[in-house]
């Protein structure tokens, strides 16, 4: 578990504020991030792990600037992105899996072990071999899930992991989602994956509006939409 | 598409280390050009041919290879043999069949890992001093054999939404729309590259600061 | 180098490849069909730059020397980096770069609004001429009059049979980095 802080952070994009966050900490073990397209909550993810840079303030990762030292973070943040097919980079599954794996230092002959660990972790060892552009959105997703937790880390952010994704393989996401281990931080609008999370945040315009239980939330936030 | 041009086997050819292959062939070449005389030149090709013949070969993937490359060396032929003269057009076919040849032999009985080792091999020293960044040309090897399924997907989807407003046989109806996708899925795709920590820790550096 | 300019070049390399997969068109009386896969450099140098586009090439013929069929028709290999149409080959590097860069010094960054659409297109085109055409011939005839002995002009006359197809493919790339410039501007670098 790792403990992610806001402190003043302010993005502003084009002469706009994109999002506007002056405090904020997140250390619960499921933290869901609802809101409407442009709300902001995707930059608020990356600013986690550094992928955006905070035009004021700043995001710290247990106490690691994520724009100063986004290396170090994105060795304990992992980041999972809607789109699966813009994350798995290497032809064969396998090899995907050991990239990031060479990222963080692992010796090469450890490499393989490691990469099937990480596949068997998730049930889909037997895709090890198979070519990237062969295999299904949910396998995909799947895959670029087993990448990033072969990272070992101690936080994984989602952003919109479901969307696109049919039925089954939505509810196999959802699965591996209550079963984390590591801290989940979710960015979503399929509200039915984080209902039995530990606390859910709201954004509207790039502010925190809502900052409470699930159970409440989603009921306020289903009212706003309705 | 996309498995290499390698075929496997235990010839002679397969054994021996890629970077001598590549290597010897480059000698090969020096030579070749060294001379402008028919006999020597016909001494190579045929040495070329058996070279190629060693490789276990099927005559079907020999012809899929070197037709187009023989048609084109057999109209140079003719054209050099009247532009400038005869013996010069026959030198010409000779040299280009043997270069041909040589080169496919060496492609056939060496693996791309092998080769790509080879390279890596060679670039270690301007590696070192920060002139090329071996991780690089890894990641993007391996980012275009990833991807180009991926467009000649892409292509396909795009051709048939054309193909409903009776527009896929336009070029631009096909390569626009491909294009801008290309372009926007690489800011997605290098954001998850960074994400996963790239690049890899620097290899040590050779020169240390006291 | 960022990690972008690294996944736009090997993604304009991968275009190169797809368009070599495209159907060939054979002309009547030319010993070579036209392939799409010219259009490679051309688009490479418009779209990402004279060092991004040059680098995709150079990506290409690196794919080629490790015996990869990239180039039209499945062809590839170091007998192809060796016989009379490397010149070309190595030339697309040559191509996209001088491309990109008279996209570069004529276009600039992104588009200007104040130039209409078709003086853009147009100097675009006449970049791929210089760059897609002029430059790759050069190249190539260079090489194919050193590997049969019979003078730059004479090889530079036979390939010039080629030309008038290149200069449709030209004019399509000028139109295809214009409209694709109005969806998504990007940088040249």
């Amino acid at each position: 578990m790792a403990v992610v802080r806001f402190e003043n952070v302010v993005v502003e994009r084009e002469g706009r504020i994109s999002l506007q966050i002056p405090d904020l900490v997140l250390e619960e073990q499921r933290v869901a991030i609802a809101g409407l397209n442009g709300s902001g909550k995707s930059t608020l993810l990356r600013l986690i792990n550094g992928l955006v840079t905070p035009t004021r303030g700043r995001v710290t990762v247990d106490g690691i600037d994520a724009a100063k030292e986004p290396r170090t973070v994105r060795r304990r943040v992992g980041f999972i992105f809607q789109n699966p097919d813009n994350q798995i980079v290497y032809p064969i599954v396998s090899e995907d899996i050991q990239f990031g794996l060479k990222n963080i230092g692992v010796a090469k002959s450890e490499l393989p072990a490691l990469a099937m660990k990480a596949l068997s972790r998730l049930g889909i060892e037997h895709l090890a071999e198979r070519q990237s552009h062969l295999l299904s959105g949910g396998e995909k997703q799947l895959v670029a899930l087993a990448a990033v937790l072969a990272m070992a880390p101690a936080t994984v952010l989602f952003d919109e992991p479901t969307s696109g994704l049919d039925l089954l393989n939505r509810n196999r996401v959802r699965d591996v989602l209550l079963g984390l281990g590591e801290q989940a931080i979710v960015a979503t609008h399929d509200l039915g994956i984080v209902s039995a999370f530990d606390r859910m945040l709201v954004l509207d315009q790039g502010e925190i509006i809502m900052d409470r239980d699930p159970a409440s939330a989603i009921a306020a936030y289903e009212a706003r939409c309705a | 598409m996309n498995g290499s041009l390698n075929i496997p086997g235990h010839t002679l050819l397969h054994r021996l280390g890629a970077g001598w292959k590549l290597g010897a062939l480059c000698l090969f070449g020096l030579i070749l050009f060294a001379t402008n005389h028919w006999i020597p030149l016909a001494i190579a090709l045929a040495i070329s041919l058996c070279l190629l013949a060693s490789t276990g070969l099927s005559v079907a993937q020999a012809r899929k290879q070197l037709t187009g490359p023989l048609f084109i060396v057999a109209f140079l032929m003719l054209a050099t043999g009247l532009l400038v003269e005869p013996m010069q057009g026959i030198a010409v076919g000779l040299r280009l069949m043997a270069l041909i040849t040589a080169g496919y032999a060496v492609t056939l009985t060496t693996q791309v890992s092998a080769l790509l080792e080879v390279i890596e091999r060679l670039f270690r020293p301007l590696d070192r001093i920060g002139l090329v960044n071996s991780a690089q040309i890894a990641l993007s090897v391996s980012l275009v054999f990833r991807f180009i399924p991926v467009l000649i997907d892409q292509a396909r989807v795009i051709r048939e939404a054309q193909a409903a407003r009776g527009l896929d046989r336009n070029i631009l109806a096909l390569l626009v729309p491909l294009i801008v996708h290309v372009l926007r899925s690489a800011d997605d795709i290098a954001c998850a590259i960074d994400a996963r920590a790239y690049p890899p820790p620097a290899p040590p550096r050779k020169r240390q600061v006291p | 180098m960022n990690t972008r300019d690294i996944v736009l070049i090997a993604l304009f390399a991968a275009i190169t490849v797809a368009l070599g997969l495209a159907p060939r068109i054979p002309i009547a009386f030319l010993p070579v069909p036209i392939t799409l896969q010219s259009l490679g450099p051309m688009l490479a140098g418009a779209m990402i730059g004279p060092v991004r586009g040059a680098l995709s090439q150079a990506l290409l013929v690196l794919l080629v020397a490790l015996g990869l069929p990239v180039l039209a028709g499945g062809s590839g290999g170091l007998g192809m980096l060796a016989g009379p149409t490397a010149g070309f080959i190595f030339g697309w590097i040559v191509a996209a770069f001088i491309t990109g860069m008279l996209c570069k010094m004529w276009i600039g960054q992104g588009s200007r609004s104040g130039q209409g659409k078709w003086p853009q297109v147009g100097l675009v085109f006449v970049a791929c001429v210089i760059g897609g055409i002029l430059a790759l011939y050069v190249c190539g005839a260079l090489w194919l009059a050193v590997v049969t002995g019979m003078g730059v002009m004479k090889a530079a006359t036979g390939v010039a049979a080629f030309i008038p197809g290149d200069l449709v493919k030209a004019a399509f790339a000028a139109l295809i980095a214009h409209n694709v410039r109005r969806a998504y501007p990007i940088e040249l670098k």
